[in-house]
Protein backbone atom coordinates (compact mmCIF):
# COMPACT_ATOMS: atom_id res chain seq x y z
CA UNK A 1 0.00 0.00 0.00
CA UNK A 2 2.89 2.70 0.71
CA UNK A 3 4.76 1.61 -2.13
CA UNK A 4 2.07 2.41 -4.35
CA UNK A 5 1.85 5.89 -3.10
CA UNK A 6 4.75 6.60 -2.87
CA UNK A 7 4.95 5.20 -6.42
CA UNK A 8 2.06 8.08 -7.44
CA UNK A 9 4.69 10.41 -6.56
CA UNK A 10 2.32 13.31 -5.03
CA UNK A 11 4.28 15.11 -3.07
CA UNK A 12 6.45 14.91 -6.65
CA UNK A 13 3.86 16.57 -8.48
CA UNK A 14 3.22 18.95 -6.00
CA UNK A 15 6.51 20.08 -5.83
CA UNK A 16 6.84 20.45 -9.33
CA UNK A 17 3.82 22.69 -9.57
CA UNK A 18 5.26 24.62 -6.48
CA UNK A 19 8.49 25.72 -8.67
CA UNK A 20 6.27 26.82 -11.52
CA UNK A 21 3.89 28.62 -8.94
CA UNK A 22 6.71 30.82 -7.16
CA UNK A 23 7.79 33.31 -9.60
CA UNK A 24 4.07 34.09 -10.63
CA UNK A 25 3.30 35.12 -6.88
CA UNK A 26 6.59 36.68 -6.48
CA UNK A 27 6.17 38.73 -9.71
CA UNK A 28 2.72 39.45 -8.99
CA UNK A 29 3.18 39.95 -4.81
CA UNK A 30 5.35 42.45 -5.83
CA UNK A 31 2.74 44.25 -8.12
CA UNK A 32 -0.02 44.75 -5.70
CA UNK A 33 2.17 45.65 -2.73
CA UNK A 34 3.26 48.58 -4.93
CA UNK A 35 0.37 49.32 -6.22
CA UNK A 36 -1.32 48.81 -3.09
CA UNK A 37 1.21 51.18 -0.90
CA UNK A 38 0.87 54.25 -3.44
CA UNK A 39 -2.79 53.77 -2.57
CA UNK A 40 -3.44 51.72 -6.00
CA UNK A 41 -6.90 49.37 -5.71
CA UNK A 42 -7.19 45.66 -6.96
CA UNK A 43 -10.08 46.00 -10.19
CA UNK A 44 -11.91 43.70 -11.03
CA UNK A 45 -11.87 45.67 -14.22
CA UNK A 46 -10.18 48.48 -15.49
CA UNK A 47 -12.36 50.98 -16.90
CA UNK A 48 -10.26 53.45 -19.77
CA UNK A 49 -9.48 56.86 -18.01
CA UNK A 50 -11.00 55.78 -14.64
CA UNK A 51 -7.98 54.05 -13.63
CA UNK A 52 -4.69 55.56 -11.82
CA UNK A 53 -1.22 53.92 -12.46
CA UNK A 54 -0.89 52.23 -9.02
CA UNK A 55 -4.96 51.35 -9.96
CA UNK A 56 -3.09 49.47 -12.65
CA UNK A 57 -0.09 47.80 -11.07
CA UNK A 58 -2.31 46.33 -8.00
CA UNK A 59 -4.75 45.04 -10.76
CA UNK A 60 -1.65 43.25 -12.52
CA UNK A 61 -1.13 41.71 -9.30
CA UNK A 62 -4.32 40.74 -8.17
CA UNK A 63 -4.96 39.36 -11.59
CA UNK A 64 -2.04 37.14 -11.21
CA UNK A 65 -2.76 35.92 -7.63
CA UNK A 66 -6.47 35.23 -8.30
CA UNK A 67 -5.16 32.85 -10.87
CA UNK A 68 -2.93 30.92 -8.46
CA UNK A 69 -5.17 27.52 -8.39
CA UNK A 70 -5.16 27.25 -12.37
CA UNK A 71 -1.62 27.57 -12.11
CA UNK A 72 -1.48 24.94 -9.59
CA UNK A 73 -3.86 22.77 -11.05
CA UNK A 74 -2.33 22.95 -14.52
CA UNK A 75 1.17 22.51 -13.25
CA UNK A 76 0.35 18.97 -11.14
CA UNK A 77 -1.15 17.89 -14.26
CA UNK A 78 1.41 18.68 -16.38
CA UNK A 79 3.77 17.19 -14.30
CA UNK A 80 2.24 13.75 -14.25
CA UNK A 81 0.95 13.68 -18.18
CA UNK A 82 3.61 16.32 -19.68
CA UNK A 83 2.10 18.42 -22.33
CA UNK A 84 -1.19 16.67 -22.54
CA UNK A 85 -1.83 17.79 -19.04
CA UNK A 86 -1.82 21.04 -19.56
CA UNK A 87 -5.37 21.43 -21.18
CA UNK A 88 -7.31 19.69 -18.36
CA UNK A 89 -5.25 21.17 -15.43
CA UNK A 90 -6.06 24.63 -16.69
CA UNK A 91 -9.68 23.39 -17.07
CA UNK A 92 -10.48 22.09 -14.19
CA UNK A 93 -8.18 24.43 -12.22
CA UNK A 94 -10.63 27.18 -13.43
CA UNK A 95 -13.96 25.47 -12.48
CA UNK A 96 -12.06 25.07 -9.43
CA UNK A 97 -12.10 28.92 -8.99
CA UNK A 98 -15.60 29.29 -10.45
CA UNK A 99 -16.85 27.02 -7.96
CA UNK A 100 -14.85 28.70 -4.81
CA UNK A 101 -12.83 25.69 -4.31
CA UNK A 102 -9.70 27.57 -4.16
CA UNK A 103 -6.03 26.98 -3.65
CA UNK A 104 -7.16 23.51 -2.20
CA UNK A 105 -9.21 22.71 -4.87
CA UNK A 106 -6.95 23.34 -7.54
CA UNK A 107 -4.43 21.37 -5.79
CA UNK A 108 -7.10 18.22 -5.86
CA UNK A 109 -8.30 19.14 -9.44
CA UNK A 110 -4.31 18.76 -10.75
CA UNK A 111 -4.55 15.43 -9.22
CA UNK A 112 -7.71 14.48 -10.75
CA UNK A 113 -7.28 15.76 -14.29
CA UNK A 114 -3.81 14.04 -14.54
CA UNK A 115 -4.57 10.81 -13.28
CA UNK A 116 -7.34 10.92 -15.16
CA UNK A 117 -5.55 11.84 -18.33
CA UNK A 118 -3.46 8.94 -17.59
CA UNK A 119 -6.24 6.47 -17.13
CA UNK A 120 -7.90 8.24 -20.96
CA UNK A 121 -4.38 7.55 -22.02
CA UNK A 122 -4.25 4.28 -21.08
CA UNK A 123 -7.78 2.66 -21.53
CA UNK A 124 -9.30 4.60 -24.48
CA UNK A 125 -8.00 2.92 -27.46
CA UNK A 126 -8.83 4.58 -31.32
CA UNK A 127 -8.24 3.12 -34.55
CA UNK A 128 -5.00 4.76 -36.32
CA UNK A 129 -6.28 6.88 -38.43
CA UNK A 130 -7.59 8.16 -35.05
CA UNK A 131 -4.45 8.24 -33.89
CA UNK A 132 -3.76 12.32 -34.13
CA UNK A 133 -7.53 13.14 -32.90
CA UNK A 134 -5.79 11.84 -29.18
CA UNK A 135 -3.98 14.54 -28.07
CA UNK A 136 -5.78 17.24 -29.59
CA UNK A 137 -9.74 16.44 -28.65
CA UNK A 138 -10.56 12.91 -27.02
CA UNK A 139 -7.63 13.49 -23.98
CA UNK A 140 -8.71 16.67 -23.39
CA UNK A 141 -12.12 16.39 -23.86
CA UNK A 142 -12.65 13.08 -21.64
CA UNK A 143 -10.52 14.45 -19.26
CA UNK A 144 -11.82 17.86 -18.46
CA UNK A 145 -15.44 16.82 -18.84
CA UNK A 146 -14.88 14.19 -16.20
CA UNK A 147 -12.70 15.86 -13.53
CA UNK A 148 -14.73 19.25 -14.15
CA UNK A 149 -18.14 17.97 -13.13
CA UNK A 150 -16.16 15.93 -10.07
CA UNK A 151 -15.27 19.53 -9.09
CA UNK A 152 -18.81 20.68 -9.59
CA UNK A 153 -20.74 18.47 -8.12
CA UNK A 154 -19.14 15.98 -6.00
CA UNK A 155 -15.74 17.87 -4.29
CA UNK A 156 -15.77 21.71 -4.96
CA UNK A 157 -18.31 22.64 -1.95
CA UNK A 158 -17.11 20.49 0.67
CA UNK A 159 -13.27 21.74 -0.46
CA UNK A 160 -14.71 25.36 -0.69
CA UNK A 161 -16.38 25.00 2.68
CA UNK A 162 -13.40 23.79 4.53
CA UNK A 163 -11.18 26.48 2.95
CA UNK A 164 -13.26 29.01 4.47
CA UNK A 165 -13.33 27.27 7.79
CA UNK A 166 -9.91 26.81 7.28
CA UNK A 167 -8.98 30.44 6.64
CA UNK A 168 -11.55 32.01 9.19
CA UNK A 169 -9.81 29.95 12.25
CA UNK A 170 -6.57 30.96 11.12
CA UNK A 171 -7.91 35.02 10.77
CA UNK A 172 -9.41 34.74 13.87
CA UNK A 173 -6.45 33.03 16.42
CA UNK A 174 -6.44 34.39 19.56
CA UNK A 175 -3.05 36.11 21.31
CA UNK A 176 -2.04 33.14 22.65
CA UNK A 177 -2.95 30.55 20.05
CA UNK A 178 -0.98 33.07 17.65
CA UNK A 179 1.89 32.40 19.53
CA UNK A 180 2.14 29.15 19.49
CA UNK A 181 0.58 28.41 15.51
CA UNK A 182 4.12 31.07 14.72
CA UNK A 183 6.26 28.97 17.03
CA UNK A 184 5.25 25.62 15.54
CA UNK A 185 5.79 27.29 12.19
CA UNK A 186 8.83 28.11 13.30
CA UNK A 187 10.30 25.49 14.84
CA UNK A 188 9.23 23.24 11.99
CA UNK A 189 10.66 25.45 8.95
CA UNK A 190 13.98 25.84 10.79
CA UNK A 191 14.95 22.46 11.82
CA UNK A 192 15.72 20.67 8.53
CA UNK A 193 17.41 23.90 6.81
CA UNK A 194 14.79 24.02 3.37
CA UNK A 195 14.62 20.33 3.22
CA UNK A 196 11.11 17.87 3.01
CA UNK A 197 9.54 19.11 6.14
CA UNK A 198 10.41 23.07 5.78
CA UNK A 199 8.65 22.39 1.87
CA UNK A 200 5.52 20.18 3.56
CA UNK A 201 5.14 23.32 6.18
CA UNK A 202 5.51 25.51 2.87
CA UNK A 203 2.96 24.12 0.99
CA UNK A 204 0.47 24.52 3.99
CA UNK A 205 1.60 27.83 4.58
CA UNK A 206 1.11 28.46 0.41
CA UNK A 207 -2.19 27.45 0.49
CA UNK A 208 -3.08 29.84 3.14
CA UNK A 209 -1.20 32.50 1.06
CA UNK A 210 -3.04 31.69 -2.20
CA UNK A 211 -6.49 31.99 -0.04
CA UNK A 212 -5.38 35.35 1.37
CA UNK A 213 -3.92 34.63 4.79
CA UNK A 214 -0.60 35.58 4.28
CA UNK A 215 0.61 35.75 8.09
CA UNK A 216 1.71 32.14 8.28
CA UNK A 217 3.74 31.88 5.30
CA UNK A 218 5.95 35.55 6.44
CA UNK A 219 6.49 33.83 9.57
CA UNK A 220 8.13 30.81 7.67
CA UNK A 221 9.98 32.75 5.43
CA UNK A 222 11.12 34.89 8.10
CA UNK A 223 12.55 32.27 9.79
CA UNK A 224 14.56 30.93 6.69
CA UNK A 225 16.02 34.45 6.22
CA UNK A 226 17.10 35.20 10.23
CA UNK A 227 18.74 31.54 10.60
CA UNK A 228 21.53 32.24 8.83
CA UNK A 229 21.74 35.88 10.11
CA UNK A 230 22.03 34.31 13.41
CA UNK A 231 24.28 32.05 12.87
CA UNK A 232 26.56 35.62 11.58
CA UNK A 233 25.41 37.23 14.80
CA UNK A 234 26.76 33.92 16.80
CA UNK A 235 30.33 34.38 15.98
CA UNK A 236 30.71 38.13 17.08
CA UNK A 237 28.24 36.72 20.29
CA UNK A 238 30.58 33.50 21.16
CA UNK A 239 33.34 36.66 20.74
CA UNK A 240 32.17 38.37 23.73
CA UNK A 241 32.29 35.01 25.51
CA UNK A 242 35.76 34.92 24.22
CA UNK A 243 35.00 31.53 22.54
CA UNK A 244 35.76 30.94 18.76
CA UNK A 245 32.92 28.53 17.76
CA UNK A 246 33.33 28.21 14.18
CA UNK A 247 36.48 26.83 12.34
CA UNK A 248 38.14 28.68 9.69
CA UNK A 249 36.78 27.19 7.09
CA UNK A 250 33.42 27.28 8.68
CA UNK A 251 34.19 31.37 8.70
CA UNK A 252 34.57 31.36 5.16
CA UNK A 253 31.34 29.64 4.71
CA UNK A 254 29.84 32.23 6.80
CA UNK A 255 30.65 34.89 3.88
CA UNK A 256 28.28 34.11 1.70
CA UNK A 257 25.55 31.87 3.77
CA UNK A 258 24.49 35.27 5.47
CA UNK A 259 23.80 37.31 2.78
CA UNK A 260 22.24 34.61 1.01
CA UNK A 261 20.18 34.53 3.87
CA UNK A 262 19.45 38.09 3.49
CA UNK A 263 17.53 36.77 0.51
CA UNK A 264 15.82 33.80 2.18
CA UNK A 265 18.06 30.96 0.95
CA UNK A 266 18.57 29.07 4.14
CA UNK A 267 20.80 26.61 2.77
CA UNK A 268 24.00 28.22 2.80
CA UNK A 269 24.57 27.03 6.52
CA UNK A 270 24.00 23.73 5.61
CA UNK A 271 27.69 22.69 5.65
CA UNK A 272 27.67 24.71 9.03
CA UNK A 273 25.27 22.45 10.79
CA UNK A 274 26.56 18.85 9.39
CA UNK A 275 29.71 19.44 11.78
CA UNK A 276 27.93 19.52 14.43
CA UNK A 277 23.91 18.65 14.03
CA UNK A 278 22.40 18.42 16.84
CA UNK A 279 23.32 21.95 18.63
CA UNK A 280 22.83 23.74 15.64
CA UNK A 281 19.52 22.51 15.32
CA UNK A 282 18.42 22.99 18.72
CA UNK A 283 19.82 26.81 18.68
CA UNK A 284 17.77 27.12 15.23
CA UNK A 285 14.65 25.80 16.86
CA UNK A 286 14.28 27.84 19.50
CA UNK A 287 15.33 31.38 17.90
CA UNK A 288 12.73 29.74 14.92
CA UNK A 289 9.81 29.00 16.95
CA UNK A 290 10.65 32.43 18.82
CA UNK A 291 10.70 34.46 15.39
CA UNK A 292 7.74 32.81 13.95
CA UNK A 293 5.84 33.55 17.44
CA UNK A 294 6.74 37.11 17.29
CA UNK A 295 5.88 37.13 13.49
CA UNK A 296 2.47 36.04 13.63
CA UNK A 297 1.93 38.05 16.98
CA UNK A 298 2.54 41.59 15.39
CA UNK A 299 0.73 40.51 12.26
CA UNK A 300 3.56 40.41 10.08
CA UNK A 301 1.83 40.07 6.79
CA UNK A 302 3.91 39.95 3.21
CA UNK A 303 2.01 39.49 -0.04
CA UNK A 304 5.51 37.68 -1.37
CA UNK A 305 6.15 33.85 -0.19
CA UNK A 306 9.61 34.69 -0.79
CA UNK A 307 12.38 37.36 -0.95
CA UNK A 308 14.26 37.79 2.60
CA UNK A 309 14.42 41.25 3.49
CA UNK A 310 12.92 42.28 0.13
CA UNK A 311 9.46 40.64 1.49
CA UNK A 312 9.90 43.64 4.18
CA UNK A 313 8.51 46.91 1.48
CA UNK A 314 5.18 44.36 0.89
CA UNK A 315 4.07 44.18 4.28
CA UNK A 316 1.09 46.80 6.01
CA UNK A 317 3.94 47.41 8.88
CA UNK A 318 7.16 46.58 7.44
CA UNK A 319 8.87 46.85 11.14
CA UNK A 320 6.66 43.73 12.11
CA UNK A 321 8.78 41.42 9.61
CA UNK A 322 12.28 43.29 11.11
CA UNK A 323 11.16 42.49 14.60
CA UNK A 324 11.07 39.31 13.43
CA UNK A 325 13.83 38.98 12.34
CA UNK A 326 15.49 40.29 14.80
CA UNK A 327 14.47 38.78 17.97
CA UNK A 328 14.68 35.47 15.74
CA UNK A 329 18.41 36.42 14.99
CA UNK A 330 19.28 37.52 18.48
CA UNK A 331 18.14 34.13 19.98
CA UNK A 332 19.35 31.23 17.13
CA UNK A 333 22.61 33.43 17.93
CA UNK A 334 23.14 33.40 21.61
CA UNK A 335 22.08 29.98 21.69
CA UNK A 336 24.32 28.89 19.01
CA UNK A 337 27.39 30.93 21.51
CA UNK A 338 26.65 29.66 24.55
CA UNK A 339 26.03 25.98 23.41
CA UNK A 340 29.04 25.53 20.77
CA UNK A 341 32.01 24.01 22.11
CA UNK A 342 35.46 26.55 21.64
CA UNK A 343 37.26 25.46 18.39
CA UNK A 344 41.27 25.13 18.88
CA UNK A 345 42.71 26.35 16.02
CA UNK A 346 44.50 23.35 15.19
CA UNK A 347 41.28 21.34 14.24
CA UNK A 348 40.70 24.17 11.73
CA UNK A 349 41.73 22.07 8.68
CA UNK A 350 40.73 18.65 9.88
CA UNK A 351 37.56 18.94 9.25
CA UNK A 352 37.60 17.74 5.42
CA UNK A 353 36.70 13.95 6.17
CA UNK A 354 34.13 14.30 8.23
CA UNK A 355 31.35 11.19 8.06
CA UNK A 356 28.82 11.37 5.64
CA UNK A 357 25.04 10.27 6.79
CA UNK A 358 24.38 6.95 5.46
CA UNK A 359 22.01 6.94 2.14
CA UNK A 360 18.54 5.60 3.18
CA UNK A 361 17.88 2.93 0.88
CA UNK A 362 13.85 4.08 0.96
CA UNK A 363 15.20 7.27 -0.64
CA UNK A 364 16.71 5.95 -3.51
CA UNK A 365 15.48 4.41 -6.59
CA UNK A 366 17.25 2.38 -9.09
CA UNK A 367 16.10 1.70 -12.85
CA UNK A 368 18.08 -0.35 -14.42
CA UNK A 369 19.22 -0.37 -18.03
CA UNK A 370 19.61 -2.79 -20.79
CA UNK B 1 33.62 5.16 -15.34
CA UNK B 2 31.76 8.14 -16.86
CA UNK B 3 28.59 9.90 -14.80
CA UNK B 4 25.63 12.24 -15.96
CA UNK B 5 23.97 14.01 -13.33
CA UNK B 6 20.78 16.25 -13.36
CA UNK B 7 19.70 18.23 -10.35
CA UNK B 8 16.37 19.56 -9.40
CA UNK B 9 14.90 21.33 -6.55
CA UNK B 10 11.72 23.34 -5.54
CA UNK B 11 12.78 26.70 -5.88
CA UNK B 12 15.54 26.13 -8.28
CA UNK B 13 17.60 28.53 -7.03
CA UNK B 14 19.36 27.24 -4.24
CA UNK B 15 19.29 23.09 -3.49
CA UNK B 16 20.12 22.46 -7.00
CA UNK B 17 23.21 24.13 -7.15
CA UNK B 18 24.53 22.84 -3.68
CA UNK B 19 23.58 19.38 -5.43
CA UNK B 20 25.71 20.21 -8.58
CA UNK B 21 28.50 21.36 -6.95
CA UNK B 22 28.51 18.42 -4.16
CA UNK B 23 28.23 15.73 -6.50
CA UNK B 24 30.80 17.33 -8.93
CA UNK B 25 33.51 17.48 -6.40
CA UNK B 26 32.46 13.79 -5.16
CA UNK B 27 32.67 12.24 -8.26
CA UNK B 28 36.25 14.16 -9.69
CA UNK B 29 37.56 13.55 -5.90
CA UNK B 30 36.80 9.70 -7.23
CA UNK B 31 38.37 9.79 -10.56
CA UNK B 32 35.18 9.69 -12.68
CA UNK B 33 34.05 11.67 -15.70
CA UNK B 34 31.13 13.60 -14.35
CA UNK B 35 29.00 15.99 -16.43
CA UNK B 36 26.01 17.55 -14.23
CA UNK B 37 23.29 19.45 -16.02
CA UNK B 38 20.83 21.84 -13.60
CA UNK B 39 17.34 22.70 -13.77
CA UNK B 40 17.31 25.90 -11.50
CA UNK B 41 13.75 28.43 -12.13
CA UNK B 42 16.50 29.93 -14.59
CA UNK B 43 16.24 27.16 -16.79
CA UNK B 44 18.52 24.42 -17.73
CA UNK B 45 22.22 25.31 -17.73
CA UNK B 46 25.13 23.28 -18.87
CA UNK B 47 22.58 20.70 -21.18
CA UNK B 48 24.02 17.27 -21.46
CA UNK B 49 24.65 16.15 -25.20
CA UNK B 50 23.52 13.23 -26.21
CA UNK B 51 27.06 12.13 -26.98
CA UNK B 52 28.02 12.70 -23.10
CA UNK B 53 24.46 10.52 -22.38
CA UNK B 54 24.97 7.56 -24.75
CA UNK B 55 28.94 7.64 -23.45
CA UNK B 56 28.16 7.62 -19.87
CA UNK B 57 27.80 4.07 -17.49
CA UNK B 58 25.16 5.57 -15.44
CA UNK B 59 22.80 8.46 -14.92
CA UNK B 60 22.03 9.77 -11.37
CA UNK B 61 19.39 12.31 -10.91
CA UNK B 62 19.04 14.56 -7.76
CA UNK B 63 15.78 15.58 -7.82
CA UNK B 64 12.85 17.04 -6.15
CA UNK B 65 10.68 17.93 -8.89
CA UNK B 66 10.32 15.76 -12.24
CA UNK B 67 13.06 16.41 -14.14
CA UNK B 68 12.64 17.52 -17.81
CA UNK B 69 13.44 15.35 -20.83
CA UNK B 70 13.83 12.65 -18.39
CA UNK B 71 13.27 10.36 -21.81
CA UNK B 72 16.85 11.18 -22.71
CA UNK B 73 18.05 8.31 -20.59
CA UNK B 74 15.47 5.95 -21.72
CA UNK B 75 17.35 2.64 -21.44
CA UNK B 76 20.26 3.90 -19.10
CA UNK B 77 20.71 2.64 -15.56
CA UNK B 78 19.16 5.38 -13.55
CA UNK B 79 19.63 6.61 -9.59
CA UNK B 80 17.15 8.51 -8.55
CA UNK B 81 17.06 10.22 -5.33
CA UNK B 82 16.33 13.68 -3.59
CA UNK B 83 18.91 16.59 -3.83
CA UNK B 84 18.73 16.17 0.01
CA UNK B 85 20.96 13.06 -1.11
CA UNK B 86 23.49 14.56 -2.80
CA UNK B 87 23.99 17.15 -0.50
CA UNK B 88 23.99 15.34 2.51
CA UNK B 89 25.96 12.26 1.01
CA UNK B 90 27.53 13.16 -1.79
CA UNK B 91 30.81 10.92 -1.66
CA UNK B 92 28.49 7.53 -0.28
CA UNK B 93 26.31 8.30 -3.32
CA UNK B 94 28.93 7.87 -5.81
CA UNK B 95 30.47 5.03 -4.22
CA UNK B 96 26.51 3.36 -4.63
CA UNK B 97 27.02 4.51 -8.52
CA UNK B 98 30.41 2.66 -8.46
CA UNK B 99 28.40 -0.44 -7.07
CA UNK B 100 25.31 -0.51 -9.21
CA UNK B 101 27.95 -0.68 -12.09
CA UNK B 102 30.12 -2.89 -11.14
CA UNK B 103 27.12 -5.38 -10.44
CA UNK B 104 26.23 -5.08 -13.94
CA UNK B 105 29.91 -6.07 -15.37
Amino acid sequence: MMSAIKKLNLKGHLLTAISYLIPIVCGAGFLIAIGMAFGGSNQAELVSGEFSFWDALATMGGAGLGLLPVVISTGISYSILKKPGIAPGFITGLTANAIGAGFIGGILGGYIAGFLGLAVMKYVKVPKWAKGLMPTLIIPFLTSILSGLIMVYIIGAPIGAFTNALTGFLNNLGTSSLLIFGGIVGLLSGIDFGGPINKTVFAFVLTMQAEGVNEPITALQLVNTATPIGFGLAYYFAKMFGKNIYTRTETEALKSAVPMGVVNIVEGVIPIVMNDIVRCIVAVAIGGAAGGAVSMLLGADATVPFGGVLMLPTMTRPWTGAMAILVNAVVTGLTLALLKKDVAEASAEAEEEIEEEDIDLDDIQIVHGN
Amino acid sequence: MKIVCVTACTVGIAHTYIAQEKLENAGKKAGHEIHIETQGTIGIENELTQQQIDEADIVILAADVSVSGRERFNGKTIIQVGTEVAVKSPNKLIKKAEEIVNQKK
